[in-house]
């Protein structure tokens, strides 16, 4: 009797291209980003802080957020849907430690297609700021800000539904730093 | 022996190897922690002595936090505490938290990491669930002082724990490691 991959010589392909297909479509439309590739940064930084939220950690923060308290009901609006929040940040004392390569190992992350840079935006804190959002569809799952100063590099990636308001009563929350991100959408006239 | 029945039997002795494994790995973190700690930076832990344990016993709690409104973090009984003491802490620290991550990384979820190197020091959360609470595991390291703390939190304390990760490293620390007398 004939084998399989004999009788259909291309089985073989079209098995890994099942198995393949899935896995990179699933990775093209995960908002989350690796922040690893910043990790050598700590042998520079004079403090590097790492946060992990994850779904798991989200899920019960929202479950244990008391109603009752003014701030930690807020919080629990804000992270109810999200499903990871994650913060990577290095002060250092001298400029110049960390370098542009390691911006764009960030920065290559977020060419994927479902990422879109947002320009209407900015910093109250001095040096570049550069916030992405994630879509699917018309949906935001995922928002990445880089904040790049020139003793501090802070790397925040958010998945789930987010934006840019929800971001900024986040800061100074959860161990978020502060980024002082705002949106420069013109004014309307009932808003002036 | 038919092939089913041993697939069966691989099968069988496959989930019961790998349920005794992470019991094993489960029930042994904070030793593993405290054995790597000494293995890494050739440092010798002590244990609480047996009469603050006794006072720790009788309490119910181990501490009461200093600083701000007084709070008991720790749900009674459940805190294992090892400390370091005036011993060198050189050594890589980020071939350390490697390490750490790694022996830690199927059995419970990293909260937040600190590393200052000014100071220096090196601060793990790690936390998982225990039913209705939550098993949080502290390990705290500066250049010659080491503190590994384990304890059971209410939800609600772990809430705390979450709004501010930084000062809740302080807090379990502090609790853990000052005894109430009163």
């Amino acid at each position: 009797m004939k084998s399989l991959f004999h009788t259909f010589p291309r089985t073989p392909l079209l098995v890994a291209l099942l198995v393949v297909l899935p896995a990179i479509t699933a990775r093209a439309q995960d908002p989350r980003i690796q922040l690893t590739h910043l990790d050598h940064l700590a042998t520079r930084a004079s403090e590097t802080v790492d946060l992990n939220f994850d779904e798991r950690l989200i899920l019960a923060a929202a479950k244990i957020f008391n109603d009752k308290d003014e701030d930690e009901a807020q919080i629990k609006k804000l992270i109810t849907g999200l499903k990871g929040v994650y913060v990577k940040s290095f002060e250092f004392e001298n400029d110049n430690e960390y370098s542009s390569a390691d911006v764009d190992s960030i920065r290559s992350q977020l060419r994927e297609p479902s990422w879109t840079r947002l320009v209407n935006v900015k910093s109250k804190k001095d040096g570049n700021v550069e916030v992405y959002i994630s879509l699917t569809g018309s949906q935001v799952n995922g928002l990445t800000v880089i904040s790049a100063e020139a003793r501090e590099l802070t790397i925040v990636n958010i998945v789930g539904p987010v934006d840019l308001e929800k971001l900024a009563k986040l800061e100074g929350k959860l161990g978020i730093p502060e980024l002082g991100v705002e949106s420069t959408k013109p004014k309307t006239k009932n808003e002036q | 022996m038919k092939s089913a029945t041993l697939i069966k039997l691989a099968t069988v002795l496959m989930v019961a190897s790998l349920w005794a494994n992470v019991s094993h790995a489960i029930g042994d973190d904070f030793n593993t922690v405290v054995k790597m700690i000494e293995q890494f930076y050739n440092v010798k832990h002590e244990g609480l002595p047996f009469l603050a344990k006794a006072a720790m016993k009788a309490v119910g709690v181990g501490a009461k936090v200093k600083g701000g409104e007084a709070r008991v973090f720790a749900e009674a009984g459940s805190i294992k505490l090892a400390t370091f003491e005036d011993q060198e802490f050189n050594g890589d620290f980020l071939k350390f938290r490697n390490s750490l991550n790694t022996a830690l990384k199927d059995t419970w979820t990293p909260l937040v990491q600190t590393i200052s190197r000014e100071e220096p020091e090196q601060n793990y959360i790690f936390v998982r669930e225990k039913g209705d609470k939550f098993s949080v595991l502290v390990v705290s390291i500066s250049s010659r002082e080491g503190t590994v703390v384990q304890a059971t939190v209410s939800a609600k304390n772990l809430a705390l724990l979450m709004r501010d990760p930084e000062e809740g490293v302080k807090t379990i620390k502090q609790e853990a490691t000052i005894v109430d007398h009163e």
